[in-house]
């Protein structure tokens, strides 16, 4: 489903995009995220396509606000049938019921729910309107870790199996990271939709590169190409960066290199040749665990975040002090495109 | 005895009804609309909370005297059921109001949002959500100006004085009794009046607990 929607209050948002499957709009607070599923949704003023002038009844888009919105005097199941009518509606809510795997808590009422459970009624209530849309609005924002997994793997295999275009907003990188496509929303616009890795591997602008926790980023000069990349010069250091259109000798730009993909270079084992090249001394500044893996400050040529996972640092036993050296494995330099230099 | 406590039941009634009708729509209103000057509407409507009843009654009785400006109206209701009829609507609005209001204001907009998404035109949301929601609110604001004006004496006597079967209701009968020095007879009217709020008070306080339960928000 293609979006085209113009909002100017609260504020103003030009955005386009596609909805194919689980398609999450990632984007900082306050960039309008919500209020753009509120507007496609009908619940503010807005102009565009598709259900333009349509009043929120007549839309059939299913919203699914953070606070999930059950209707507490009602039971599970009689939430799930409020959008139907007729002698079948229990029937059918009960089915969505079961889909959600919540069959066992029909009679119970929204306060007799978890947190997670709730979402999931609130989930089958707009199923149970056999939607041409489905809008959540930061759906796992309010759960436990284990809960989040769950909850998102359920709401990705039913979006599939129904075959139902989805639109998830979030501003948490897991979840984004688990979306068919994913789009970003900037400045009032979407300014990159693509698969999450190459979103997250590859940002548009630094604005997005902050966003998908492209922790490293550099700016720099280009000092002349070779192959199928160019030379730039960063604060007296040379770096490999790999790209297709090759920005002329002498020009300013930015680059950059996720904290999981920079590497400890071991002392005891000799590099393969790519690794020969981007390779800075530093000291370790900081060391502090971050779930089961280390982040690590450290400083040389230039100030770098690295994400070291547990098996390497049981291996290389860190410490702050520590001379090392890390090398920028050229695969993972990304090399910002020319519209990305203004944010 | 008798007649006043019918009279002040009949009274009680045709207010809290009354009320029910005016106030619901403007609770509504005052919570959900724009209102232009809302602290400025609502201060008027919470007025007689603090209004001395026998202020009230002054200026309702020149209000509704035959050559006052609502007497020249037509409606020349001093001292007649009627007279007594606007004062208790206005003295107990305040109760009313706020039980309404906090009704409404416990309804989420957002859950009235999302049930517009899911198709429910406005009839089906009052029908299946707001009203379910709000009825233990209304009743309890309606038990709660029943009561009120069960217990009403200054505002009454001010723009009814003491008719029999026509303004004398239970709680002037009784001090019409004390001034006779009849106490026993006073005594057991009195004891009618404490039996009386007893269940009401219990009535509405069971209502909001039980609705508590139900919707699973905090005892207060």
């Amino acid at each position: 489903m293609e979006i085209d929607y113009r909002l100017e209050r609260p504020l103003n948002l030009h955005a386009r995009l596609r909805v194919e499957g689980l398609t999450a709009l990632l984007g900082e607070s306050g960039s309008g995220k919500t209020s753009l599923l509120r507007a496609l949704a009908g619940l503010i003023r807005a102009r565009g396509e598709p259900f333009g002038g349509l009043r929120p009844e007549q839309r059939r888009v299913g919203y699914l606000p953070q606070g999930y919105a059950l209707v507490p005097h009602m039971t599970a199941l009689e939430n799930v049938a409020l959008p139907l009518r007729g002698p079948e509606a229990e029937r059918v809510a009960r089915r969505w019921l079961e889909r959600v795997e919540l069959a066992h808590l029909a009679g119970r009422r929204p306060h007799e729910l978890s947190g997670g459970e709730r979402q999931r009624v609130a989930l089958a209530r707009a199923l149970a309107l056999e939607p041409r849309l489905l809008l959540l609005d930061e759906p796992t924002s309010a759960l436990d870790a284990a809960t989040r997994e769950t909850t998102i793997d359920l709401i990705d295999r039913i979006v599939a199996e129904v075959g139902l275009p989805t639109l998830l907003v979030t501003h948490d990188r897991y979840v984004a990271g688990r979306s068919r496509s994913l789009a970003v929303l900037e400045h009032g616009a979407v300014r990159q939709q693509g698969p999450p890795d190459e979103v997250f591997a590859r940002p548009a602008t630094l604005g997005i590169a902050r966003l998908v926790g492209f922790a490293n980023v550099f700016a720099g000069k280009v000092a002349g190409s070779e192959g199928d990349g160019v030379w730039i010069e960063t604060r007296g250091l040379r770096i490999f960066a790999p790209t297709e259109a090759p920005p002329p000798v002498g020009r300013e730009v930015h680059w950059g290199i996720r904290p999981e993909e920079v590497m400890i270079v071991r002392p005891d084992r000799p590099l393969s040749s790519p690794l020969a090249r981007n390779r800075l001394e530093v000291v370790v500044r900081r060391l502090v665990k971050k779930g089961l893996a280390y982040a690590v400050r450290v400083e040389g040529a230039l100030a770098l975040e690295v994400l070291l996972p547990r098996h390497v640092q049981d291996r290389l036993r860190l410490s702050e002090g520590d001379r090392i050296e890390v090398a920028l494995k050229p695969t993972y330099v990304h090399l910002f495109s020319s519209e990305g230099f203004s944010s | 005895m008798t007649e006043a406590f019918l009279l002040s039941f009949k009274l009680a009634a045709l207010t809290s009804l009354t009320l029910l009708v005016l106030g619901v729509p403007l609770a509504y209103a005052l919570v959900f609309k724009r209102v232009p000057a809302r602290a400025l509407v609502e201060a008027v409507f919470l007025m007689p909370l603090t209004l001395p009843p026998t202020v009230l009654g002054y200026y309702l009785l020149i209000l509704l005297a035959p050559e006052g400006f609502l007497g020249r109206l037509g409606l020349d209701w001093a001292f007649r059921f009627e007279g007594i009829w606007l004062a208790s609507v206005i003295f107990s609005l305040p109760f009313a109001l706020t039980a309404y209001r906090e009704a409404f204001q416990a309804v989420e907009p957002e859950v009235l949002e999302v049930s517009r998404t899911l198709g429910l035109g406005t009839f089906r949301r009052w029908r299946r959500v707001i009203l379910p929601w709000i009825w233990p609110g209304l009743l309890s604001g309606t038990l709660l100006a029943f009561a009120h004006t069960l217990g009403e004496f200054g505002v009454v006597l001010m723009v009814g004085g003491n008719l029999p079967g026509e303004t004398r209701v239970a709680s002037i009968y009784i001090f019409d009794l004390v001034q006779a020095l009849e106490f026993q007879q006073a005594a057991r009217a009195a004891l009618v009046f404490v039996a009386l709020s007893f269940v009401m008070v219990l009535a509405v306080r069971t209502l909001e607990v039980r609705w508590r339960s139900i919707t699973g928000s905090s005892a207060r």
